[in-house]
């Protein structure tokens, strides 16, 4: 049994439509001039783009449950779109030739500090929520590196993690409930902010639905304590496998680090050039090590930790003195793709997981891949979730370097399949990844899912052509052309 | 839905499933739900004789309820159909561990115990506690979505389960999900799962993350004047393992204790040990007891606390639950309905459990009405937990329903749309 969409490959949009859309959302919310639309032909995966027909902005949840029924009458579908910093097309406007942003609806509709929860509207942007509620001592745990930018809604649409989800969870784990617009324009409320459930949790299926069940236009958010103390460790090792074994000791000791990032010797170097924090660029590889909690057990953890990096070959173990220690280690942590971009033409990254034990064979993988392809792969990732973001590094110009590079990236996608992890941790689906997704589930299992997705959305309205593999249909790529910040 | 049976299909299962199904009636009765019997037991070996199981039922025309080992069947509606009982207590292998991956894979017939057995072996743990963990399986704690007291630190089932097995409505093996800790790989339907109550599909298997065991844990009772007063301190108390307030509501109701359950490395345990301490001299409260969690006496407060709302005394069992700040006002308003029950409740959560020996069945229908009045007026949900057969067919074990009802009878209608999987049973009557 396969459920196939019903979307064809080019699908137009009338004028008439056009113009009942504008009604609703108004001029400040229509976005039609060519030059103006063009900004939202890709997100952050740029290898295939699209200019969509007619961007709509509304500014409220009536405005996306209006536009979204006059969309459905006429037969048209939709994509949903956040900020645009996504990495894998899920907002490619594709065949649906209709974008609606959420990026006007930037309420934060309450506050609720002593039940730590925040109500956010989609288009809140993700480290608003942690800015507004700081004083009270709590923030908004998700943390991806595009924090300042990508919004709550987005954040939904892809189960968004970041480097302090090892600790403390990815997305799902912290949305209570959400409003959602079904693509007949329904509103419905999933979830009501307790947290217990009443029926099935339709809250836990939208979060990383990537926008294929309608358009999340609130949701409600756990709020956590921030932590008494922190402690943030730059440990350096002459190896990468030194690194892998320091990050096993640590989880076998029964540590559980707020974050646990690795960054080999070609993204070192690149974020010395750029941002000069620091960094050892002899080294082979440095950990970031950061533990939090209360302060008194912190000391004993921190020393445990050094000592496990000792006797795994840690050359220095350097503890940031201060704030502004921690922020300059974090800064050339989650720049690090930006530094790359200046010493390569193009980059493309890549977004797997494998089982923790299995890291230093992946790395090995990868390192043959490099060879094999006769490329440079950086590798910079959260370690102790065993999701890594290899980085290729080549020049688009040269048309056999890019090809190989490509292929590269296929082979460390098929390899984490092998060694029994994912082929995406944290970037989804959307369009780069179909292939993928169709050897990582079997047929049936995809039916399934299909299944679900038709409850909400029969008609394959919302955000058609994104996830599922369709059969017959083979996305030809070309080339990488990812440029990521993550 | 499925109309009532007319034929027996119990030899009809016997003859296509051969020793994985019996039909005898000691055997049907052992399983009864809400005084419902069914007509056979199929009990599979593994998924492959699940999932043929399943078909079976289905092509036969008739209904399965799966059960673990049936402790907790008290909760949910009676079914409206209820055939064959499939139990799952065949497939207890441990499928894949690895310590050091911190992830591990069970069937779903794998007791909670055996599983947390498993895992502290290798000084690890997953921090759900269930109630009777001997008595209840990894598939029984999903499909009830069973929370103990750790829920309010440490998450839900939901929070912990990485990748699932399943077989359809259909009798199709289906898996979502895999066996790593971070994965967006297709949709999460891990959760549309979790919590289902058997009504969407039937678990077969799960993989958890899980997590290293606190290196001590301690436990702290405080003795106070009454509910609201253990209510207020525990309201306070924050950053710990498990917080949790007993008392009583009606007659009994002048004793209350609050429990504090403390878990990491020693110099945190003895940090907060000399917090609360401090906070509980704040709040007149006597400490009357203060050991390692290896004492048995706290090991007994802790086990008596996990396993309340399944305890035996009591044939009813309601569950409010709310937002942690409605908590006390709902618990006095609760008192004005209920004569005598006792009481656990989750401060931090926003929980409150009332065990009650239910009586006259009218008096029990009133009160439960009455306390959904008080759940409405706060914006709580009222759960029966457990309740006397007499009292099935005139009360709502949920309430109230949730708005997006309608959406969830069409998630029921597709995933299975002959009612073969525990009809009835579910929020709204699914």
């Amino acid at each position: 049994m396969w459920y196939r969409l019903a979307v064809s490959t080019s699908i137009a949009l009338p004028a008439a439509l056009a113009a009942e859309l504008a009604a609703i959302v108004g001029p400040e919310g229509v976005v039609a001039a060519a030059a103006a639309r063009a900004v939202y032909e890709c997100d952050g995966y740029t290898l295939e783009r699209a200019v969509p027909e007619l961007v709509v902005l509304p500014a409220t949840t009536d405005e996306v449950a209006r536009v979204l029924r006059a969309a459905f009458r006429a037969g048209v579908p939709f994509v949903p779109r956040g900020a645009g910093t996504g990495l894998s097309g899920g907002c490619l406007a594709a065949p649906a030739p209709l974008v609606v942003g959420t990026s006007r609806m930037r309420k934060i509709r309450a506050l609720d500090l002593s039940n730590r929860r925040v109500i956010a509207e989609a288009g809140v942007v993700n480290s608003e929520v942690s800015r507004v509620v700081r004083a009270a001592g709590l923030h908004y745990a998700p943390d991806p590196s595009s924090q300042n930018a990508c919004t709550i809604g987005g954040n939904v649409a892809e189960n968004s993690g970041g480097p302090h989800t090892l600790k403390y969870g990815v997305t799902t784990n912290h949305v209570l409930a959400v409003e959602l617009v079904l693509p007949d324009g329904e509103v419905v409320a999933l979830g009501d902010g307790i947290d217990d459930g009443l029926g099935y949790d339709l809250t836990g299926v939208v979060c990383g639905a990537e926008g294929t069940m309608g358009i999340v236009t609130a949701a409600t958010l756990r709020l956590v304590p921030l932590p008494a103390a922190v402690t943030t460790m730059l440990a350096v090792f002459a190896t990468v496998a030194e690194a892998t074994a320091t990050v096993s000791a640590i989880i076998a000791a029964g540590i559980v680090p707020a974050a646990l990032e690795m960054m080999d010797r070609t993204i070192v170097a690149a974020v010395e050039a750029a941002f000069r924090v620091g960094f050892p660029t002899d080294a082979g590889a440095v950990l970031i090590i950061e533990i939090d909690g209360d302060a008194a057990g912190l000391e004993d953890t921190s020393t445990r930790i050094e000592s496990l990096c000792g006797a795994h070959g840690a050359r220095q173990v350097r503890r940031a003195a201060d704030e502004s220690e921690r922020a300059a280690i974090w800064k050339g942590r989650k720049r690090a793709f930006g530094a790359v971009g200046r010493i390569a033409p193009s980059y493309c990254t890549q977004d797997g997981v494998v089982p923790r034990t299995r890291l230093p064979e992946i790395l090995a993988r990868i390192e043959a891949a490099a060879e094999r392809h006769r490329l440079t792969i950086g590798n910079v990732f959260h370690a102790g979730d065993g999701n890594i973001h290899p980085i290729v590094l080549y020049d688009e110009r040269d048309a056999d370097e890019a090809a190989r590079a490509l292929a590269a990236g296929r082979e460390i996608l098929a390899a984490c399949l092998e060694l029994g992890g994912s082929v995406t941790g944290e970037h989804g689906i959307g369009v780069e990844k179909m292939a993928e997704l169709g050897m990582s589930f079997g047929a049936d299992d995809l039916a399934l899912m299909q299944q679900v997705r038709a409850v909400f959305d029969p008609d394959g309205r919302a955000n058609p052509g994104k996830i599922f593999p369709t059969p017959g249909v083979c996305v030809e790529q070309r080339a990488p052309r990812r440029r990521a910040a993550l | 839905m499925r109309a009532q049976p007319e034929v027996d299909i119990g030899p009809v299962l016997v003859r296509r499933l051969g020793a994985a199904a019996v039909a005898d009636a000691a055997s049907c009765r052992a399983f009864s739900i809400g005084g419902m019997v069914p007509s056979a037991v199929v009990r599979p070996a593994d998924g492959v004789e699940l999932a043929a199981g399943v078909a079976a039922v289905g092509e036969a025309g008739g209904a399965l309820v799966p059960i673990g080992l049936g402790a907790h069947r008290a909760l949910g509606h009676g079914p409206a159909r209820y055939d064959v009982a499939l139990v799952t207590d065949g497939l207890a292998r441990l499928r894949d561990y690895t310590p050091a991956d911190m992830t591990i894979t069970v069937e779903a017939g794998v007791t909670v115990s055996a599983l947390a057995d498993a895992l502290a072996r290798e000084g690890q743990w997953l921090p759900i506690e269930p109630p009777h963990p001997a008595r209840t399986t990894v598939g029984g704690m999903l499909a009830a979505d069973l929370a103990g007291t750790l829920a309010a630190s440490q998450g839900r089932v939901r929070d912990y389960v990485i990748g699932i097995g399943t077989v359809t409505a259909a009798g199709t093996p289906t898996r979502a999900g895999g066996r790593v800790v971070k994965n967006v790989a297709g949709y999460d339907l891990m959760k549309l799962f979790i919590g289902s109550l058997g009504t969407l599909a039937v678990l077969t298997e799960a993989t958890f993350k899980v997590r290293p065991l606190p290196e001590q844990q301690h436990g702290l009772v405080f003795r106070v004047r009454d509910l609201s007063a253990a209510l207020a301190l525990g309201a306070e108390i924050d950053g710990v393992l498990a917080v949790w307030a007993s008392g009583a509501l009606g007659e009994r109701a002048n004793k209350a204790t609050v429990t504090v359950r403390l878990g990491g490395v020693a110099a945190d345990v003895a940090a907060a040990r000399a917090r609360l301490g401090d906070l509980a001299g704040r709040h007149g409260a006597e400490i009357a007891l203060d050991a390692d969690a290896s004492d048995a006496t706290v090991a007994a407060v802790f086990a008596s606390a996990r396993d309340f709302s399944a305890s035996a005394e009591c044939d009813l069992v309601l569950r409010l639950a709310m937002l942690p700040s409605r908590l006390a006002a709902v618990a006095q308003a609760a008192a004005a309905h209920v004569p005598s029950a006792a009481a656990l409740a989750d401060p931090r959560r926003g929980v409150l459990t009332l065990a009650v020996a239910s009586g006259d069945p009218q008096e029990a229908v009133t009160m439960i009405a009455a306390l959904a009045q008080v759940a409405d007026g706060h914006g709580a949900h009222l759960v029966v937990e457990r309740h006397p057969d007499a009292l099935a067919p005139t009360i709502a074990v949920w309430h109230p329903l949730p708005a997006a009802l309608p959406l969830m009878r069409r998630m029921k209608a597709a995933l299975d749309p002959a009612g073969v999987l525990a009809p009835g049973r579910f929020v709204g009557r699914i």
